[in-house]
């Protein structure tokens, strides 16, 4: 473990010099280049607000457009960074076959350009606090806490995606679509209060309720997701309570998925 | 000290197409209960391979396409692993495999040579240093900011084989990359090649089909076939077998097609034989340097032709034309009716130096010279050196030995 931070450190250059060439190749003939960055989140924000507006979710005192939309900056990270590291691996077939470095260098790179984009989306949250007038505290000194765990959950899933897709090119087409799904299961279009509320507090569930909401947390983007709410409006350190079942889940994941790519990486040349 | 060590070194890969999911799901299954399970076939792409390289030493590659040469290369880059055996290699290794691999073209040529530089290892820092080399090297300045989609494929190449040529490494590895670019450019790229083996002391792997360049690059070459070891050896004599090899393979696909490749005629006439003889009219296969031979043509004319011209020409077996002669000044044939003859063409003092060599034919007709046959490779045949006239260490080289005498030197007064 202590030879791969090595050998990743060895190689933060080659990670930056890729990620600037996804950037770059994606927004070079764009004429509005990185803005494109920040469309999905901004759009997703507007049509949900739309929809809160028939539905009537609580969001408490917190502007419902402000609140979705710092859930949505954690969740497309997420969504992004391993839906594109699975295919990170079989779209570098050319470099693969020819060059030899470590191939989690793949996955690292299709996260660092999200996390690029990620950059972006706090200057749109910025302009949108500004708009209504929220003032952040001092507990956002933990958002690059949260967001280095998010990595972590993220990367649970790429290096793994990532070398099942080298095999089965399923992967690569299920994932995308299994994530978006699993939006609607983060506390993303909603927030995780009201999760509280009508399983621990009303007991919606009768007697499944409390499993039900460990399962609910087990997700760990339903603890991410809160925490980085959190950080940014109710000036709330993270609640480990509320991490403790995702973070459980990728302490037991991360180093399978991991040890599988690496089992996996001797024969990307061959199979892919 | 060795700097790459092979040891046994065997790859095998499977045939036909990926197992499906079921097929795997079938295999476990047949696991569970015992049984056999379905394997795809297996192919041997490398088999039981041993050698070792010497610090500095540079080692050519050679085989015939599928001998294994890439799969030897790919594995001591890294970038595939063996099924069994085991290779150790010491120092850093640059690979040349393949010019511009991980070139974008969206990204201006500037920007592909950060990329590809920092691909093969390079920092930032040390890629400044050497862009501007790069850059004169590949002879792009006026286009360097221009997005390499825009590029001719000669232009590509040549800024990748200037990337590829800068980076410092222990051990390089080159596969088939020498023939980029216009004549010029290739020289260029000859000679900076030859700058790094033979000045800079690196120690090079090189893969080619061009033999020639091979054996002049090359202090040892190594000679796959079915991913087995052939041969192992200096240059000249390992060259000079995959020459024979490749005439073998060439005369069986030849005579198995019975469509001679190379060959272009109007059915006037059909080539019964061709073949060398010595003085007294002997078949023979091996022709001693510098002594008397006849090449003998068996033909049967199908068509009465008149003005009939011969010319019988030697070439090597890469068909480098090397001489020809015509009949028309010997021998003026008029007519020529339907039947067989024999021609006999005399070559005296055969002046080409020991190796392989082929004969090619052609006949023209008519005044207006039209061409009725012409054929190349009809004949390979050895060159060896003569019990009398043995080959001297000053003409090795080459293909001809030059009828040349020093002379002891004598002062010039100014």
């Amino acid at each position: 473990m202590v030879s791969t931070f090595k050998n990743l450190f060895t190689y933060r250059e080659l990670i930056l010099v890729l990620a600037w060439k996804n950037i770059a190749v994606r927004y070079k003939q764009a004429y509005m280049g990185l803005a494109w960055a920040v469309m999905k989140p901004l759009m997703l924000m507007l049509i949900f607000t739309l929809v809160k507006s028939f539905v009537g979710i609580d969001s408490g005192d917190i502007p419902y457009p402000v609140l979705v939309f710092a859930a949505l900056m954690p969740w497309i990270f997420f969504q992004e960074s391993a839906s594109e590291g699975v295919n990170s691996v079989v779209a570098h077939t050319a470099l693969i076959k020819k060059i030899y470095f470590p191939r989690e260098i793949f996955p690292l790179v299709a996260m660092t350009t999200k996390l690029l984009e990620l950059g972006i989306s706090f200057i749109i949250l910025a302009g949108l606090m500004a708009w209504y007038g929220m003032m952040p505290s001092l507990s956002i000194l933990w958002l690059p806490v949260i967001i280095a765990y998010t990595m972590l959950a993220a990367l649970t899933i790429s290096l793994f995606g990532s070398a099942v897709n080298v095999y089965y090119r399923d992967m690569g087409q299920a994932l995308p679509v299994v994530l978006s799904l699993f939006m609607y299961a983060s506390p993303v279009i909603y927030p995780l209060t009201l999760v509280k509320q009508k399983l621990l507090i009303e007991q919606a569930a009768g007697d499944w309720s409390n499993t039900l909401y460990t399962i609910y947390m087990l997700n760990p983007l339903a603890g991410i997701i809160d925490a980085f709410q959190g950080a940014l409006f109710r000036a709330e350190s993270p609640d480990i309570n509320t991490l403790l079942p995702g973070m459980i889940a990728i302490l037991i994941l991360l180093p399978l998925s991991y040890l599988y790519f690496k089992r996996a990486e001797t024969y990307f040349a061959d199979v892919i | 000290m060795a700097v790459i060590e092979v040891k046994k070194l065997t790859k095998e890969y499977q045939l036909g197409a990926l197992t499906t999911i079921k097929d795997n799901a079938m295999n476990t299954i047949r696991r569970l209960q015992g049984k056999p399970t379905l394997k795809r076939k297996r192919f041997k792409a490398l088999d039981d391979v041993s050698f070792s390289i010497e610090k500095g030493e540079v080692i050519g590659i050679i085989g015939t396409n599928g001998a294994g040469k890439s799969t030897l290369l790919k594995h001591l880059a890294k970038i595939t692993t063996p099924t069994s055996g085991c290779i150790s290699v010491s120092g850093t290794v640059a690979p040349l495999i393949e010019v511009g691999a991980g070139f974008v073209p969206d990204l201006t040529g500037r920007e592909n040579i950060y990329l590809n530089c920092s691909i093969m290892g390079l920092s930032r820092k040390e890629t400044k240093t050497k862009i501007d080399e790069i850059i004169e090297f590949s002879e792009l300045k006026e286009f360097i900011d221009t997005p390499i989609k825009r590029y001719s494929s000669g232009m590509s190449v040549r800024l990748g084989f200037a990337v590829a040529t800068s980076i410092d490494a222990d051990i390089l590895i080159v596969d088939e990359v020498l023939a980029v670019g216009d004549l010029a450019f290739q020289r260029k790229c000859f000679d900076r090649m030859e700058t790094l083996i033979k000045r800079q002391g690196k120690t090079v792997l090189l893969v080619s089909h061009n033999i020639r360049q091979v054996s002049r690059l090359c202090t040892r070459v190594i000679l796959l076939d079915s991913g087995r070891v052939v041969a192992d050896g200096p240059p000249k004599t390992v060259c000079d077998m995959f020459y024979e090899r490749s005439d073998r393979k060439i005369k069986t696909n030849s005579e198995a097609t019975s469509l001679k490749i190379g060959v272009e005629s109007t059915n006037e006439l059909d080539l019964m034989d061709i073949y060398l003889s010595d003085i007294n009219g002997h078949r023979i296969s091996a022709v001693e340097y510098q002594s008397d031979v006849k090449v003998c043509i068996k033909l049967k004319i199908n068509n009465h032709l008149n003005h009939v011209t011969f010319g019988v020409g030697v070439h090597t077996t890469d068909f480098l034309y090397l001489a020809t002669h015509n009949s028309e000044e010997d021998c003026a044939i008029e007519d020529l009716n339907q039947g067989q003859y024999l021609i006999k063409c005399n070559l005296y003092s055969f002046p080409f130096l020991p190796g392989v060599y082929s004969l090619r034919l052609g006949v023209t007709a008519g005044l207006s010279l039209r061409k009725v046959y012409y054929g190349e490779g009809l004949y390979n045949f050895h060159v060896v050196a003569g019990a009398k006239t043995g080959v001297s260490s000053s003409t090795r080289e080459g293909f001809i030995g030059l009828n040349a005498k020093w002379q002891e030197p004598t002062t010039i007064s100014l």
